[in-house]
Parts: structure tokens; C-alpha cells; sequence
């Protein structure tokens, strides 16, 4: 762990041309090894910050900067040092889940890699093996977005991007992504995660910040924020299906 | 990362149900237009042969030349012209042919078989024009629109990809897909061509390659322009109705108003009008002439028959001759006048008509394969040169040049020797040249270049919004 | 119920943008091509009339009812303005002497085919091509496109009979793309009035009629893209077929009905025709100089003048003999091939009639009067007059004998004699029966009309009952 953050918000402001102010100037920074998970009602901004990291947007104000390098001014630069999964990852229909996962690891300028690293990847994500040569057509939302995080490992970028990840995994996919964001921790990755599931995000997330309207109102430790008895015990129920049942509730 | 770009587009495109079913009916087109245009070919040549050979049996048993009544040239069929008939079932194929004075053609193919008119037919320049741009547009309306709706544009952008190469990307990757899977109809069609013993000379070949090229840089047009609507557009039914007023104005209204409005802005004498001027003309000349001849007597021969008759002929001839010079003067300037202005009525059409990317098509198309509005003229010229062969050909057989009006009866009363039938095969023969490769490309170029303007024109269009594209 | 759901139906139809680009488009259209038609309309009128006006004059200078002759123009009818149909191809006029028998020659595509490049644009196409497309556009995704949304699932978790949803999808369609093309038709009309083209009861019936056979045929692509949206579970399949569907109506299956026909039978052309008759009428010519020779032989001095003239007539009645008959030849060589023709037309339009898009053309074409039937009709209308034509030139002809042509007579004896009988003074004209266009008369016409009708109103059911079948058996999910 580095002292200096690789994904850096500073002072970052977005006013959309309808007038709506959905950032205000939001300053954040995650490190590397860092899992930075931002929490926050529907609305909050939350999108329109991980847009602007990826350039999807330019900011009104402010700057996002990926390793150092600005996003809005040298975006290609910036996107090749970052993954990316979105809350509903979309894939191209007409393509099994093995050519798409080709196709954007070209892109991410990754032509080394065999078709068996696609199956370890696609196995590794939790898909088994008799739909990677499927149309991704006919793939289930959560099916969908195990394949948008594949595509995002095997970019092997150094920070992640990820936008409500989890939503649409069945508990046991979303408890195995946990474990893999955890290994991908261990490889020094800087993670910037939204999402509205607060005991997974207690539980995994090395910072927590809350948005409202726009504004940062809260960035504190995982470790200090661990108070409710109640989400606890939840949380261990989630978690683990070896951990101790409630005793009560 | 071109390179996959474009492999990845080409193989969305061969995946997709949309070119599957799309691609099956073009190819099914492709060949009946093919098809179709060989059985035309066909019949009309057999129609051609038959309305010929009625023409030389007038010639049987005639014992001499100035017995033939009406003689006929007809316009004969080329391949080509079947597969791309332009206006050639508009004109007049038929152009009675009597030595003298001025001629038109009468009978175009659907004047004598206006059930074909209703629907006209199904050729090249139509699957092409009408059918082709339409398929153009289903295949390119949601390129990138459609991209962003399914949410795989976020996706694509959240790697490191420039902008400049997606768009190139997809632009190159649609085009080298759709239009080599054109090709292999296309060819088929042109294996059917050989097949069924169509008769297609190198210069009809060439000239129908360079159809078929220009009907495929069309496609490219029509298929960026509907890339570029996708690439300025957030919805794709809002693409595809926008591209489907494009559709409907280029084909149906921009060619057809600016045509009309030139017709209107330009006054031309009709036929008629030219008609009658002429009419009043000759009649006067043939009063004048009825008097001259009431006037004349001959030079004293001392009663020798045949002395005065070739006398006699030969003042009918000058007197005819001199009133053919004054009718070509009139008619000349009549003429002359009347092509005049339908050339710049013509040229404000089509300049304007060329507005849309289906005009300048089919102009171009039908310049190459002889079936543009010069086909009336060349025809017209054709007919004037055997005219003029005629005419000396009546001359050398019979000592002069029929023209109407004349009817000469020999009451032979001595036996003498009895006349020998004249041999048809002496007719000089209607020589139609089809037109020559040169005099093809260069007036279909102007329309070719406007075609390739477009479609750069899109193609930079579609690149510069992309550009600015909203990709969430 | 069903009012609350025909009320979301238009609502939300009126409110899209495929209802503001049929207005625009549809507005557009219809203004621009029915002020062209009325351009053209009057400019036909006027072209008949001076041409008309320029061979009465070209026949008073005739100098003998025996080589007099002159054209018949067919009248153009206000109808065409709505509905060009063959009109541009049929030949505007045709020769009427005693001589050569009727035959229209000279259309406006073959005298100026710069029109004949892209053709006209007209109102019946404008239906044909865009109204139908939009009406498609309207229902493709009626139900698989709610499915896709969502909202079916939602809607019939209320107690919703679904007869009534589609029937409220189809009225919903319907009325708003009616609603699209009432202000531009009704404006439209209204110029045709302003313009003050003569419109009679029977033209406002025709117009009426039309207007209707276009909202029927509007409303049969509806009920298809209906069907096809009940038949398929994603709208973006429906709206292919929907479109490949459009292709094969609109462009293909009427021109192969057609290119079927033409192959399956044979009929001659008029240049074949023309060849025969050729033929023919030198046989008898021959026949008749052959004969001329005999009668002549001798010295013609030696009859009295009183004889010659006999002898004259006699000549005379002969040619007029050979005339006749070649003429009785064409006539029935022409009734031949318009059996033949007549024949193959049926044939082609009945399996063109498959598409409703060829019912409507067909239907529109027989209410303008520029149909197939177009031709023949004119052609009889002439063939009547020439009739006319040729009493009053014979009764005047035997009034004023005489070629008209001069007679010229070699003579080894006296030398040459002219004689020019007639005096080339100008003909009287003034009671010369005139050519009167046919007025188009919908009678006749009522039973191709009433298929045509029935075609549409058929398919429309036959849309609607199989969509009300199947999407009785859709899974809303
Ligand atoms: N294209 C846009 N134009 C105008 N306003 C927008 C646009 N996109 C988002 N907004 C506004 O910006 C604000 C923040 O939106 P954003 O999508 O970032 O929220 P979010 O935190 O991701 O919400 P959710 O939890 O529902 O995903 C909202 O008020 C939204 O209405
Ligand atoms: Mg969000």
C-alpha cells in the first residue's frame, strides 16, 4: 500500500444541461489495494462519478484522475489503466460469451491470451462450461454480468471501476465476487465500487463514503463503522453459510 | 485494434437474424431481376425478329423497288438494356422509314403492352434503387444508436478504444461485410445471363460491371448515410424514421419534383405543336409545287416517251428535293429550338434531381447501360443515317427517292420483258450500334462522382458526429 | 374499458414521433403531388385543346376530302389528378382518316421521357408507398413491443379481456394515422376546388370512393403489422418482418404477377401486327394495280371524257374497295389482339391482387378511369368516330369527286396532259362531326371495383381475426 491514491476525485462538479447539479464538488481518492465503496440513495451522483472517470462525461468543474493522469484531457490514456463493470452489463447478442470476452480483450489491447485463459476466467467468475459457447442472447441478467466482471479481469487494470456489480448475482455469485474482489485487493488494485448493499460493503470495502445529492457526506474506515449489532449478525448470516445462526431475530 | 473492430463488426453482421433474412431477399431479387431481364431479353428479341422478317416479306414478289411501301427499322433489344431498362420501354422502338422528310418513332413497349406499366418492371436499377436503399437502411440504422440502447457502447468505451477508430471501425466493417455478400448474387445473376445464351458482348460486360459497381457504391451511400443518421440520433426508432423520410424523399419526391418543376420552369413546344408547324409548312410547299407542276411543260423531245417521263421525274425530283431542303430548314430549326430548350429543361431536372443520392444512381446506371434519355437520340440518329442510306440506296435501284404521295403506274402496251422480282436481302440493313464504353462512363461520371461526394460526405458526416456522440 | 383503452391508444399514438413524421411527411406529400397533378391536369387540357384546334386547322387545308384526315386527342379527366395511373403511358391521340384505323400512339413518357425517368408522384402512390409504411410503423410493435416494455404483464393483471386490447391497438392505429392524413386530404381537396377543376357529381363519388378504398387499404397494413406484432415475442423481429413483409406487398408480388402472366401467356405486338398488316395491304394493292393495269391498258384517248370520268369513279370505288378492307383487316386483327391482351390482363391482375397494395392500385386506377380499360375504351370511343368520320367524308367525297392528287398522263401520241381537277381551295369543315371525349362512367366498372374492395376488406379481417387468434394464445411474460 502507497500512500498516493490512483483513482483521485478533486473538487469534481457535474451540472447537466438540464440544470440539474448531480455532483457538488466531490473529492475522494482510493489507493491502491484500496476497496473505496461509495454508498447513497437512488439519484445521488453515483453514476455520473464513475462516468466521468470513464469519460462518459466531462466534468462542469473539477477533475478525475487515474494514476495520475486526467481523464477529460488525455481519456484514452486514463482508460486504459482502469476496468470497468456496469449495474446492467450489456454484451453484444449475437456472440457466445467466449467471442465477446475475445473481442474486449482485444480491445483492452490483450491478444495473448488462449481460449483455455477464457475458460479459466469465465469458470472463475462462476460461469460453467457448457455457456461459454452460448449466445450471450439468452443470458440471464446475473449470467450477463458475470461475463462484464471477465471482461474486466481480463483487462488486468490497475484500478476497477464498478457500478452496482452485484446487483442481479444470486447470493452464492455475489459472495464469490466478494472472495474475487478480495484476491484482486491482493494484487494491489485500487477499486472505486457503488452499490446500495451497506453490509457487503461493510464487510469488504476498506472506506466507505455515503452521496446526497450530489455531495460526499460521509467517508470513514470500513473498520469504524462496524456498530449495529443487528447488521452484523446479518452480515455474518449473508456471508457465511459456516457462520453461527442467530441466536435470535 | 482497427483490425478487431472491423472483424468484430463483420461477424455481429453475419450473426444477426436482421442480414440473414434481409440479405436472403436481396439475393432472391438480385436473381429475378437477373432472371426476369434475360426472359425479356428474350421474348423482345424474338418480337424483334418477327416484326422484321414481317417487314422484308413485303419485299416478296415485288418486281420493283418503288413498290415497297413501308419500309420499317425497329429498335432491337440489347441485353444490357433488359437488365437496366431506364426509359427504354418508354421510347419508341419503331420508325417508319420512307427516304425522304422527317421521321419518329412510334410504339414504345408500353404504349402496345400497357399491362407492364402498371408495375413496371422488376430490373436491376429498381432492386438497386428502391429495394437495396432500403435494406441499406435496416442494416445501418441502429449501428450506433442501437449500440447505445443494448448499453454495449459504455462497455466498448470503458476501454481504452479513440473514438476516431470505432467509428472507422464500424463504418469499414459494415461495408466489407454487406457488400462482398452482394457480390455473390450479383454473380449468380450474371452466370444466369450466361446460362440461358443471352448474347452480352466484352463492352456489354464491362458496361454492366460498372452498373453493378455504381449500384453497390450506391448501397455504401445509403448505408453510411443511415451509419451517420445512427451516429446523431439516441433512439433507433427515431433513426429509422428519420432515415425512412430520407428513403421516402429521395426516392419518391426529390427526383420526381425536380423534374416536374423543371418541366415547369422551362416551357418546351410540344410535339404537336412542332407537328403542326411542319404540316403547314408542307402544305404550302405542296400547293406551290402543284402549281409548278401545272406550269411545266417539257422541252420538245420529238415524242420520245422516255425522254419525257425521265424528264418529268426529274423536275418531280428537284421540286421534291427543294421542298425537302426547305422542310429540313424548318424542321431543322424547330428542331434544333425544341432540343435546345429540353436540354436545359434537362439539365435543371437532373441537377436537381441529383439532390438525391437515388437519381444520381439511376442516371449514372442508366448512362452505362444505354438506357438513359440519350437512348431517344442515338436511336433518332441511327434512324436519320438509314434514312440517308435508304434514300441513296432507292436512289441507285430506282432513279429516285421515294417520298410520299406519289404513286407511279406504268400502263405498259407493249409486252416487253417481264420484270424480275426484286431480291430483299439488296435492303440496306439497320445497323444499331450499342453505345460505346467511353461515351457511357463519361456521362454517368458527374453522377458517379456525386454518388462518391455523398458518401464521403457521410462518411465524414458520421465521423465528426461520433465524435461529439453522447455515449452513455 | 374498451373507450379508456382506445383513449391510451390515440393518446399515446398522437404523442409520437412516428405520428409527427406521418403528418409531416404525409402533409408534404399529398399537397406537393396533388398541386402537381392539378399543374399536370391543366396542362393536358390545354395541350389537348390547342392540338386539337391545330389539326382542324391542318385538315382545312387538306385539298381533298379524300386525303383528308385528322386527329382525335383523348380528353384528360380531373381524376388523374389524384391518380395518374397509365395515363403518361398511354398514347394521347390517334389519326382519323379513312385510311389507317385507330390506334393510340404518342404518350407523354414516349414524346417527353424526361418525365418517364422517375415518373410522376401522385396521391395513390403516396398511399401506396408511405401510408402503407407508416401504418405498418404504427402496430409493428403493439404487442411485442408492450411485452418487451413490461406493460402487457401490468395491463392484464387488470381484468382486461384481450379482444378488446387488440381491437383498441388496431381502432388506436387506425384513427391516428387517419387523423394524420385528414388535414393534408381534406386541404388538399380543397385546392383541387380553389383551382376550380371541373368536378362533377360522378368525379366527387369516384374521389369519395377512393378516399375510402385508401382508408381501407390503410387500414389492412394496420391489421398487418398487428398480426405480424401478435405473431413474434421481440419487436425488433416484428419490425423486420414487418418491413421484408412491406418489400414483398408493395414491390414484388404485384410485378411478379405481372411477369408471371406475361410469361404464361402470348401475346403479339403491334409491330408484328403492323407487319402483317403491311403484308395484307400490299396484297390487295398489287391486286388492285395488277387489275389497274388491265383496265387501263388501251389508248384512253379514244373515251369520250364522259367516259373517263365513269371510269374515274370506278377506279375510285375500287381504291375505296381496298381501303375497306385493309382497314376491316386491321380492325380485326386489332379486336384479336385485344382479346389476347384482355386475357393476359385478367390473369395478371388477379394474381397481382394477391397484395392488397395491387388491389388498392388497381382499384384506385379503375375509380380514376386510368386503368388497363383506359385504352381500349378510348380506342373504341375513336373507332366510333371515325366511323363518323369516314360517312361524312365519303358523302362529301361523292358531293366533290376527285383525288385531290393531280393526274399526270404520258402519252407517246399528244405527249403530256395534267390535269389538275380540283380546285386546292380549302375544305368546309364546319359539318364535320367533332370527336367527344367518352365521359368515364362508373357502371362498368362496378364489379372490378367491388373486388377490389372485397380483396381489401377481406385481408383486413382476415389480419385482424388471425391476430385476435393468436394473441388470444400470447404469452404476456
Ligand atoms: N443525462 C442526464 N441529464 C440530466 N440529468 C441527469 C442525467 N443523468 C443523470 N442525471 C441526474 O443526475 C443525478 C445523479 O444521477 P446518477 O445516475 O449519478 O445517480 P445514481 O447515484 O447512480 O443513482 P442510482 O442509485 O439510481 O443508480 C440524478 O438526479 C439524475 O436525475
Ligand atoms: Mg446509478
Amino acid at each position: 500500500m502507497t500512500d498516493s491514491p490512483y483513482l483521485e476525485a478533486v473538487a469534481l462538479s457535474k451540472r447537466y444541461e438540464d440544470g440539474v447539479l448531480a455532483l457538488d464538488r466531490v473529492s475522494f481518492g482510493v489507493r491502491p489495494g484500496q476497496i473505496y465503496a461509495m454508498l447513497g440513495a437512488n439519484g445521488a451522483g453515483k453514476t455520473t462519478t464513475i462516468n466521468i472517470f470513464l469519460n462518459l462525461i466531462d466534468p462542469s468543474e473539477g477533475e478525475a484522475r487515474i494514476g495520475g493522469i486526467v481523464t477529460h484531457r488525455e481519456p484514452l490514456e486514463a482508460k486504459a489503466h482502469v476496468a470497468y463493470v456496469s449495474e446492467n452489463v450489456m454484451l453484444y447478442g449475437n456472440f457466445t460469451a467466449m467471442q465477446n470476452l475475445e473481442f474486449f480483450a482485444r480491445l483492452s489491447g490483450k491478444h495473448h491470451y488462449s481460449r483455455d485463459d477464457y475458460h479459466d476466467i469465465l469458470r472463475r467468475v462462476g460461469l460453467s462450461d457448457d455457456v461459454h459457447y452460448k449466445k450471450v442472447r439468452g443470458f440471464s441478467k446475473g449470467m450477463r454480468q458475470k461475463c462484464g466482471i471477465a471482461i474486466a479481469i481480463l483487462k488486468d487494470a490497475p484500478a476497477i471501476l464498478l457500478d452496482e456489480p452485484t446487483s442481479g448475482l444470486d447470493p452464492k455469485a455475489g459472495w464469490e465476487f466478494c472472495r474475487l474482489l478480495e484476491s484482486l485487493r491482493q494484487e494491489g488494485k485500487a477499486i472505486l465500487m457503488s452499490t446500495h448493499d451497506i453490509f457487503r460493503a461493510k464487510e469488504i470495502a476498506d472506506t466507505i463514503a455515503i452521496m446526497k445529492e450530489g455531495r460526499l457526506v460521509m467517508e470513514q474506515p470500513a473498520g469504524e463503522l462496524a456498530h449495529l449489532d443487528l447488521e452484523k449478525l446479518y452480515m455474518e448470516y449473508m456471508a457465511g453459510h459456516n457462520g453461527p445462526m442467530p441466536a435470535e431475530a | 485494434m482497427l483490425g478487431t473492430l472491423i472483424l468484430k463488426e463483420v461477424r455481429d453482421i453475419f450473426g444477426s437474424t436482421k442480414f440473414v433474412i434481409s440479405f436472403s431477399v436481396c439475393a432472391v431479387l438480385i436473381l429475378l431481376a437477373f432472371f426476369t431481364g434475360a426472359q425479356n431479353y428474350q421474348a423482345a428479341r424474338r418480337q424483334y425478329e418477327a416484326a422484321k422478317a414481317e417487314n422484308l416479306r413485303q419485299c416478296d414478289g415485288l418486281t420493283d423497288w418503288l413498290m415497297l411501301r413501308q419500309n420499317r427499322i425497329f429498335l432491337p433489344p440489347e441485353p444490357v438494356a433488359a437488365i437496366v431498362t431506364g426509359v427504354s420501354n418508354d421510347i419508341g422502338r419503331t420508325v417508319e422509314v420512307t427516304g425522304r422528310g422527317e421521321l419518329s418513332a412510334e410504339d414504345s413497349r408500353f404504349e402496345g403492352e400497357p399491362l407492364f406499366a402498371v408495375f413496371r418492371f422488376l430490373d436491376l436499377e429498381f432492386v438497386f434503387g428502391v429495394v437495396l436503399s432500403l435494406l441499406a437502411i435496416l442494416l445501418g440504422y441502429d449501428a450506433i444508436c442501437g449500440e447505445k440502447e443494448r448499453g454495449t457502447l459504455r462497455l466498448v468505451f470503458s476501454h481504452a478504444v479513440p473514438r476516431a477508430t470505432y467509428i472507422c471501425g464500424k463504418l469499414i466493417g459494415s461495408l466489407a461485410a454487406l457488400v462482398p455478400a452482394l457480390i455473390v448474387p450479383i454473380l449468380i445473376g450474371c452466370l444466369v445471363l450466361v446460362l440461358m445464351g443471352i448474347p452480352v458482348d466484352v463492352n456489354g460486360w464491362f458496361r454492366l460491371a460498372l452498373a453493378i459497381g455504381t449500384g453497390l457504391l450506391y448501397f455504401m451511400v445509403m448505408l453510411v448515410l443511415s451509419i451517420m443518421v445512427s451516429a446523431m440520433t439516441h433512439r433507433s426508432s427515431s433513426a429509422f424514421l428519420a432515415m425512412l423520410v430520407v428513403w421516402v424523399m429521395s426516392v419518391f419526391v426529390v427526383p420526381r419534383a425536380a423534374v416536374l418543376l423543371a418541366g415547369r420552369a422551362v416551357v418546351v413546344p410540344s410535339v404537336d405543336e412542332l407537328s403542326s408547324k411542319k404540316a403547314a409548312l408542307n402544305s404550302q410547299l405542296w400547293t406551290q409545287g402543284r402549281q409548278a407542276i401545272s406550269r411545266w411543260t417539257p422541252e420538245k423531245t420529238g415524242g420520245d416517251m422516255e425522254g419525257m417521263m425521265k424528264q418529268f421525274q426529274d423536275m418531280m425530283e428537284k421540286q421534291a428535293d427543294e421542298r425537302d431542303r426547305k422542310m429540313q430548314e424548318l424542321a431543322g430549326q424547330l428542331n434544333e429550338d425544341r432540343a435546345n430548350r429540353q436540354r436545359v429543361q434537362q439539365r435543371w431536372a437532373f441537377a436537381a434531381a441529383r439532390l438525391s443520392p437515388l437519381a444520381s444512381f439511376s442516371l449514372a446506371v442508366t448512362s452505362l447501360a444505354g438506357t438513359d434519355l440519350n437512348m431517344n437520340d442515338r436511336f433518332a440518329a441511327e434512324a436519320a443515317q438509314y434514312q440517308g442510306d435508304y434514300a441513296k440506296f432507292m436512289k441507285a435501284k430506282t432513279g429516285m427517292v421515294p417520298g410520299r404521295g406519289m404513286i407511279i403506274m406504268k400502263g405498259d402496251a407493249g409486252g416487253g420483258a417481264k420484270p424480275k422480282p426484286v431480291d430483299p436481302k439488296e435492303l440496306p440493313e439497320f445497323q444499331h450500334r450499342p453505345i460505346a464504353l467511353a461515351g457511357a462512363v463519361e456521362t454517368a461520371i458527374p453522377s458517379i462522382g456525386l454518388l462518391i461526394v455523398w458518401g464521403l460526405g457521410a462518411f465524414i458526416t458520421a465521423f465528426w458526429s461520433f465524435l461529439r456522440y453522447d455515449l452513455r | 374499458m374498451f373507450r379508456v383503452l382506445v383513449t391510451k391508444e390515440l393518446k399515446a399514438i398522437l404523442l409520437s414521433p412516428r405520428f409527427v413524421g406521418t403528418f409531416m411527411v404525409g402533409a408534404v406529400l399529398i399537397l406537393l403531388s396533388v398541386y402537381v397533378g392539378i399543374q399536370e391536369y391543366r396542362a393536358a387540357v390545354d395541350h389537348a385543346q390547342t392540338s386539337q384546334l391545330l389539326s382542324d386547322q391542318g385538315l382545312q387545308e387538306a385539298t381533298s376530302w379524300m386525303s383528308a384526315s385528322t386527329r382525335a386527342y383523348r380528353a384528360p379527366d380531373p381524376m388523374t389528378i389524384f391518380v395518374s395511373g397509365l395515363a403518361f403511358d398511354i398514347g394521347r391521340w390517334t389519326p382519323i382518316s379513312t385510311r389507317t384505323g385507330v390506334r393510340l400512339r404518342h404518350s407523354l413518357y414516349s414524346d417527353e421521357p424526361m418525365y418517364a425517368v422517375f415518373r410522376f408522384v401522385d396521391f395513390s402512390l403516396i398511399v401506396v408507398v408511405v401510408m402503407s409504411l407508416f401504418a405498418l410503423l404504427f402496430t409493428y410493435d403493439a404487442v411485442s413491443g408492450e411485452r418487451e416494455d413490461g406493460t402487457l404483464k401490468l395491463v392484464f393483471s387488470h381484468p382486461v379481456s384481450r379482444a378488446h386490447y387488440l381491437l383498441a391497438k388496431a381502432s388506436g392505429a387506425w384513427l391516428g394515422l387517419a387523423a394524420a392524413l385528414a388535414v393534408p386530404t381534406a386541404l388538399a381537396v380543397l385546392m383541387v376546388v380553389v383551382y376550380g377543376i371541373p368536378l362533377g357529381w360522378q368525379d366527387w363519388l369516384r374521389l369519395t370512393l377512393l378516399l375510402g378504398l385508401a382508408a381501407l387499404f390503410c387500414g389492412s397494413f394496420v391489421m398487418i403489422g398487428l398480426l405480424l406484432s401478435a405473431c413474434t415475442r421481440h419487436s425488433s423481429v416484428s419490425f423486420l418482418t414487418g418491413l421484408m413483409v412491406w418489400v414483398a406487398l408493395t414491390l414484388i408480388v404485384p410485378r411478379i404477377g405481372v411477369l408471371t402472366a406475361g410469361q404464361l401467356t402470348n401475346v403479339p405486338t403491334v409491330a408484328e401486327i403492323q407487319g402483317q398488316r403491311e403484308a395484307f395491304a400490299r396484297d390487295q394493292w398489287d391486286k388492285f394495280m395488277r387489275d389497274g393495269i388491265g383496265r387501263w391498258q388501251g389508248n384512253t384517248d379514244s373515251l369520250g371524257e364522259e367516259a373517263l370520268l365513269a371510269r374515274i369513279q370506278t377506279e375510285d370505288s375500287l381504291r375505296r374497295q381496298v381501303e375497306t378492307n385493309i382497314s376491316d383487316y386491321e380492325t380485326r386483327q386489332y379486336a384479336d389482339l385485344r382479346r389476347k391482351s384482355e386475357r393476359r390482363e385478367r390473369l395478371a391482375l388477379s394474381l397481382a391482387r394477391l397484395s392488397p397494395v395491387s388491389a388498392f392500385q388497381i382499384g384506385a386506377m379503375t375509380l380514376a378511369g386510368t386503368d388497363l380499360d383506359m385504352k381500349p375504351r378510348f380506342e373504341s370511343a375513336m373507332d366510333a368516330y371515325r366511323a363518323q368520320f369516314t360517312d361524312y367524308v365519303g358523302q362529301r367525297q361523292s358531293e366533290s369527286p376527285g383525288a385531290g392528287g393531280m393526274r399526270i398522263e404520258f402519252n407517246s401520241e399528244t405527249g403530256m396532259k395534267i390535269s389538275n381537277p380540283r380546285d386546292a381551295g380549302a375544305l368546309d369543315i364546319s359539318g364535320l362531326p367533332k370527336y367527344v371525349s367518352p365521359r368515364f362512367d362508373l357502371a362498368p366498372a362496378v364489379g372490378s371495383l367491388a373486388l377490389d374492395f372485397g380483396v381489401l376488406a377481406l385481408g383486413l379481417l382476415g389480419c385482424l381475426f388471425g391476430a385476435v387468434m393468436l394473441f388470444s394464445r400470447y404469452d404476456v411474460r
